[in-house]
């Protein structure tokens, strides 16, 4: 479904909250069709990025600034580009009054819907979203995993072309994250752009053609996740527990280490409780375990959080 | 899926935007029809009750008009001032910051104007129904007689607007709901009681007048007033004032309060 038709393009966003520059100087790209996964710990700067797009935050004023959806400026343009996107916020926002048909009912009407075309549709996506039996239900009576597929079919009411979901699996638990996932594959079968923020990897790489991670409201690292975990990472990873291991000069894990780091065949993080190590080759780091106690650490593959840890640090700053 | 909603890829025109905000408040409001439309008949009654028969039978009449008239003059308008101003500061206050209702709303294509337009106006709709309420009840117990009073929902609507502007503009300041009592008992208790609603503003020292004269509800009860308690109309110069204060007063508190409250909604 992929085209080369850019239905997002921002260059240079940069939005500050007083002295606190949220996003700087941001620039990416959404092709139509596609799928991306905005990456990033909190108060990266993923959300107030989202909010731009849809002129609930605006930036910065510059000149070299553009910010286009769809192909309308924003916020000039911000109600057309609206009435052909659908918005999942981080809150689901539901009328907890009302029951689940009436919460779609009463948004059709801010999409202009006439009203028996906002009764087909909604029966659409209460079939589509598999929420037909609760079409009576109060929102308070819907499990987590309903209110967000609720809100999701809320957002689609107007057949949106692009769909921006801001943290659309926090909180959930696994069964309902992974139904959230299928129905999000299934509309990009249908041509529709997806644009999403999550802290969750799996996420991320279960769904997203293009991550863009995000630290300190710059892109750390961005491209397609598995050429990224290719290209941007070693191959495997030892973890181990025992850090203490690696500063004792005599032992011979931690020569053998030294050894590889100097060749540049072998790369070390630290973490508080852990010696990182990281190699293309699993044999490399199995001539460092040689040395090291058994069950003192474990070899692995490495995946894209050790990439997301590399690219943003390890530290926790809040 | 097919695509049946299509056509809502154009901009809706500004009416029905706001017209689609009007339609969720009433929609979530009516959908708790018992609890919300018991108070508007109820509170009246307790008025008419225990202050115009119990105290009223102490006062004499008021212009020609008996006591209990007279309060439920003022009542038909301070019912739509109580409740736009409620729905309008803590209702608005909620939704914005714990219910988070217009981050929901602003995804959809309709802007912070549209927003609070539609809001102000369901305000408004409100003020009209409170004062047809106890227009109603007034009009069952004698308090009042038909007449030109019956047209009273229309200044409810006025009045409405009026302090939803008003308390719109308190909202873009508190910053928790507590501060909200300052208002309430600062600004509308007195108001309730100086404006000319429970004794006539000719009672008032002298130096006080101005003061009365500057707040929203004098004028407003003063129109009321003017469609006759108890008889035939009654405008004046007077009058005319008072409608171009509440023109004045909404235009300008309103754009003032929306220019404050679409920096709250719009980050």
């Amino acid at each position: 479904m992929a085209t080369n038709e850019t239905v997002i393009r921002v260059e240079h966003l940069s939005k500050s909250f007083g002295a606190l520059k949220a996003v700087d100087d941001l620039s990416f790209t959404v092709g139509r069709g596609t799928c991306s996964a905005f990456l990033g710990p909190n108060g990266a700067g993923k959300t107030t990025t989202i909010k731009t797009l849809y002129g609930k935050a605006r930036y910065d004023p510059s000149p070299e600034t553009r910010v286009e959806v769809l192909g309308f400026p924003i916020p000039a343009r911000e109600l057309d580009a609206k009435c052909r996107m659908g918005l999942v916020p981080q809150d689901n926002s539901l009328d907890e009054q009302l029951d689940v048909e009436r919460n779609l009912y009463v948004f059709s009407k801010l999409y202009g819907l006439a009203p028996a075309a906002a009764r087909r549709r909604i029966a659409e996506l209460l079939e589509f979203m598999e929420l037909s039996e609760k079409a009576r239900s109060r929102v308070r009576e819907l499990s987590g995993g309903m209110k967000r597929r609720l809100v999701i079919a809320r957002a689609l009411l107007a057949d949106p072309e692009l769909l921006i979901l801001d943290e659309p699996t926090t909180g959930l638990d696994p069964q309902a994250r992974h139904h959230i996932w299928d129905k999000i594959r299934s509309l990009m079968k249908t041509g529709v752009t997806v644009l999403l923020t999550t802290h969750y990897m799996d996420e991320a790489w279960q769904l997203a053609d293009q991550i863009l991670i995000m630290d300190k409201g710059k892109i750390a690292l961005s491209g397609h996740p598995h050429r990224l975990l290719e290209e941007k990472i070693e191959r495997f990873v030892l973890e181990l527990y025992r850090p203490e291991l690696m500063e004792d000069h005599t032992s011979p894990a931690a020569a053998t280490f030294r050894e590889l780091e100097e060749a540049g065949r072998a790369r070390r993080e630290r973490s508080e409780a852990r010696a990182i190590l990281y190699s293309n080759e699993e044999s490399d780091l199995a001539s460092v375990a040689a040395g090291l106690p058994a069950g003192s650490f474990i070899t692995r593959r490495t995946n894209l959080e050790d990439l997301f840890l590399t690219a943003t640090g390890r530290k926790i700053d809040e | 899926m097919n695509n049946t909603a299509k056509a809502a890829h154009r901009v809706a025109p500004w009416t029905s935007r706001i017209g689609a905000v009007w339609y969720r408040h009433m929609r979530v409001y009516t959908k708790t029809l018992f609890s919300n439309a018991l108070p508007p008949f109820l509170e009246p009654l307790i008025f008419l009750g225990g202050i115009g028969l119990g105290l009223g039978a102490f006062v004499p009449a008021i212009g020609g008009v008996s006591y209990v008239s007279f309060l439920a003059a003022g009542l038909l308008v301070t019912s739509s001032m109580y409740t736009a101003a409620f729905e309008m500061s803590y209702g608005t206050y909620i939704r914005m910051e714990f219910d988070k209702v217009y981050d929901g709303m602003l995804g959809a294509p309709v802007s912070a104007d549209d927003l609070m337009v539609g809001e102000i106006l369901w305000c408004g709709t409100k003020g009209a129904v409170f004062s047809a309420c106890v227009l109603i009840v007034c009009l069952l117990f004698g308090a009042l007689s038909p007449g030109w009073i019956l047209l009273s929902p229309l200044i409810g609507f006025l009045t409405g607007v009026m302090f939803a502007v008003a308390s719109l503009l308190v909202t873009t300041v508190v910053d928790n709901l507590d501060n909200f009592n300052f208002y309430f008992t600062g600004f509308l208790s007195p108001m309730f009681f100086f404006a000319g609603v429970v004794f006539p503003l000719e009672s008032l020292p002298r130096y006080m007048l101005p003061l009365a004269e500057a707040v929203p509800l004098t004028h407003v009860v003063r129109l009321v007033r003017g469609l006759g308690v108890q008889g035939g109309p009654s405008f004046g110069l007077v009058h005319l004032w008072d409608a171009a204060y509440c023109v004045m007063f909404t235009a300008l508190v309103g754009a003032w309060a929306l220019a404050r409250i679409k920096r709250k909604l719009v980050d």
